[in-house]
């Protein structure tokens, strides 16, 4: 079965223009590329005219919720919820419940993803670094790597214990495991709901203050450069933060990090009116971090982009915004709003996409990146610059619709996503 | 002037809603001279006071003003209600959607509380304080208070003193002042002095420099605790009284400049403030309790149920 995807631009790691190119595949891989392609007979042609073709994405930071919180997210779900917004991949979360924290929790999870994912073969997970994730014990890093947990995280919180953490790194280097972690000094946040500033101060909120996340990086960053260990920063949000970064990386310390589309696009003051859809941690900052984040994106500070997908139900959201949880979900929305946002009005290029948000995950996991050459596995995404997309809640898959886009319209949509050959998703 | 559902802070009111209600409120007030005070203008009207923090003072003041406008006025039960059996705010207000009440007047430690019910209620939500947010009608009774006194409260200079940090009086007293023309400086401990004020605010940590620099006109106390949740933000109210209490010998300064004292209620005897203090000849403490009850009466005669 071959299948023709004509006239469309490919989305490359090395030109922020898509190239004109014509792409031919034959059951799971691409066995052409080039600028025009005849079509053959019995090959399915798809027109493909003004839509970009992007190598399917990969996101680091996905809170899965099955098991224990099925009523927000499931597997099922949640790899629908990936198909539609264009992802192919993408590593789990432990902070399930039971917390995903020893081999045989990784194997179940991953077992329940082959029976319940079209995609399970690009769904890993990471294990947690404490028992449970409660920062008191270590947990099963060997077992959990052997079963194929692909690094070690918190999920959304930090390692308050710096003996324990370092513990963790150490015993995780031997593994080459690396360690992901959430920069914050809790005891500065305190019961803080979002940046402390002057919008906190004006809505009466507690503030969870810059300093928390700078000093939290900081005390992460010099730990793992004393132990060897890679570090993983998640979801920075301060410029500072992301200064600290870049500093160790100059340095030659193994850091990466990453940012979310949602600190990217927003800042603490679009809370407004205590809208709990913009209720993050860590939180939404001012616009020149926001711009400053943009910039370390653009040149690479930034290594990749994850959108740190936290399903909520509703009732969970309609509190006051203090009582209300954090947590925005993601995946659906977050190629539409990066390209609303930057690429059409020309912030940066298809290939920041590629490069940070399908080749850079990959890279980082040492897993091959998905490219549109002959040869490779077909997995790819068919976007359309042109259409617009209305983010109802019928037009999502997830189980929770707790993102700040919804009812908002955008422009572009994916319209096939294609996972080794097979069309999962043709709108 | 378009009819408006809900009371909930100061920055979304027009400058002509708030001259409305400043204004209204002065025949209200002339009311309590007579022997009959009370009016029929919220006759067959329900008032519902929802205060999920125990608040005498200001409940008492929502229900005299609401019974002088001849309104039937029902005190929800928090305590002893749902709420504690884990009923959310939300679940509550449903309930109460039901009962077909015309007025909430709600309290919550939780800041933006009023605006979520007001979102889900046809009736008019009246804020009476929510966490460190907003004090609306505090806000306005104090401006009534002053403007009683200095009849116009543009160039008048303003000092709050006291927990800035954690103060939803503070916050909407302020702003009210300022949109009026007031000057408006603060005076706390860096501990409880915000970070990120507003640029026309000027803010002091010392009573000599305040007093000599900024030259106010009215002294407004805060009531000051020493902890919140198990944070300590100053290390004793003795220390606290010394440095940032009104002593007997800073009064004696007031007393001389023939300044104004005001104070939100209740009030720390000993911390912010001596018993001197409370007998304090231009305090106006008692008036603030007074035109309370006038401005409410003119909140509940401005607002209307089902608006917008």
């Amino acid at each position: 079965m071959k299948r023709l995807y004509r006239n469309g631009r490919i989305a490359t790691d090395s030109s922020s223009e898509p190239l004109k190119c014509d792409v031919l595949i034959e059951d799971v891989r691409i066995i052409g590329v080039a600028e025009t392609i005849e079509s053959v007979d019995g090959c399915e042609v798809i027109d493909c005219s003004g839509s970009v073709i992007v190598p399917a994405l990969f996101d680091l930071n996905v809170h899965i919720r099955e098991l224990g919180r099925e009523d927000r997210e499931d597997i099922t779900s949640c790899s629908e919820a990936a198909i539609n917004g264009g992802f192919t991949g993408m590593v789990l979360q432990s902070d399930t419940n039971p917390a995903i924290d020893t081999g045989s929790a990784v194997q179940g999870v991953l077992d329940t993803c082959r029976d319940k994912s079209r995609i399970w073969q690009g769904v890993y997970t990471a294990g947690a670094i404490t028992k449970g994730g409660s920062g008191e014990e270590l947990a099963a890093i060997a077992a959990m790597k052997s079963k194929g947990a692909v690094f070690l995280s918190e999920a959304g919180d930090p390692v308050i214990n710096p003996q324990l953490l370092r513990r963790a790194m150490e015993y995780a280097r031997q593994f080459d495991l690396p360690v992901a972690t959430h920069g914050e000094v809790k005891e500065l946040s305190g019961k803080g709901s979002m940046h402390e500033g002057a919008y906190s101060y004006s809505l009466g909120l507690q503030g969870i203050p810059a300093i928390s996340e700078e000093i939290g990086i900081a005390r992460d960053v010099r730990l793992a450069e004393f132990c060897g260990v890679h570090l993983h920063v998640q979801q920075v949000s301060t410029r500072e933060g992301m200064s600290t970064v870049l500093r160790a990386k100059e340095r030659g310390i193994r850091v990466t990090c990453e940012v979310s589309p949602h600190h990217l696009i927003f800042n603490h003051s679009h809370i407004g009116n205590y809208d709990t859809h913009y209720k993050v941690n860590p939180p939404l900052r001012t616009e020149e971090d926001s711009v400053a984040l943009l910039e370390g994106l653009r040149n690479g500070w930034i290594d990749v982009v994850a959108c740190d997908h936290s399903p909520r139900t509703e009732f969970e959201k309609n509190q006051d915004f203090a009582s209300a949880p954090f947590g925005v979900t993601g995946l659906e929305t977050a190629l539409p709003s990066l390209h609303h946002h930057f690429i059409k009005p020309g912030h940066f290029g298809w290939d920041v996409i590629v490069n940070r948000y399908s080749t850079g995950p990959r890279k980082f996991l040492s897993i091959p990146p998905v490219t549109i050459k002959e040869g490779h596995l077909a997995e790819f995404v068919v976007f359309n610059p042109n259409a617009t997309v209305r983010f109802a809640r019928e037009y999502l898959r997830s189980k929770s619709i707790n993102t700040p886009f919804l009812n908002q319209t955008l422009s572009g949509q994916v319209e096939r996503v294609i996972f080794r050959g097979a069309e999962l998703l043709v709108r | 002037m378009k009819p408006r559902k809900d009371l909930l802070d100061i920055a979304s009111l027009t400058d002509e809603e708030i001259e409305f209600v400043l204004s209204n409120a002065v025949p209200f007030k002339d009311l309590f001279k007579r022997s009959v005070k009370k009016v029929p203008t919220l006759r067959g009207r329900s008032v519902l006071t929802l205060f999920y923090e125990p608040s005498t003072r200001t409940r008492s003041s929502f229900e005299v003003a609401a019974n002088r406008l001849s309104a039937d006025v029902t005190n929800f039960d928090v305590e002893s209600s749902s709420v504690v059996k884990g009923e959310s705010v939300v679940d509550t207000v449903e309930t109460l959607e039901a009962m077909r009440v015309d007025y909430i007047v709600v309290r919550h430690k939780q800041s933006g509380t009023p605006n979520l019910i007001a979102r889900s209620t046809r009736a008019s939500v009246i804020n009476a304080g929510d966490g460190w947010h907003a004090h609306p009608t505090q806000a306005l009774l104090d401006a009534f208070t002053l403007r009683e006194k200095l009849k116009d409260i543009r160039g008048a200079r303003v000092v709050i003193v006291g927990d800035i940090q954690h103060s939803r009086v503070a916050r909407s007293t302020s702003l009210l002042l300022r949109r009026l023309g007031a000057q408006v400086a603060y005076l706390a401990p860096g501990s409880l002095m915000p970070r990120d004020l507003p640029p026309d605010v000027t803010t002091f940590h010392s009573w000599d420099d305040v007093l000599t620099n900024f030259r106010p006109d009215v002294v407004y106390l805060l009531r000051v605790q020493m902890e919140r949740q198990g944070e300590q933000f100053f290390p004793s109210l003795g220390e606290y009284h010394k440095l940032f209490g009104l002593t007997d010998a800073r009064l004696q300064v007031l007393r001389e400049r023939k300044l104004w004292l005001m104070h939100p209620g209740p009030v720390n005897r000993g911390v912010e403030i001596t018993d001197a203090g409370m007998n304090y000849e231009r305090s106006l403490i008692n008036e603030q309790v007074e035109n309370g009850i006038a401005v409410r009466m003119s909140v509940l005669y401005w607002l209307r149920p089902g608006a917008e």
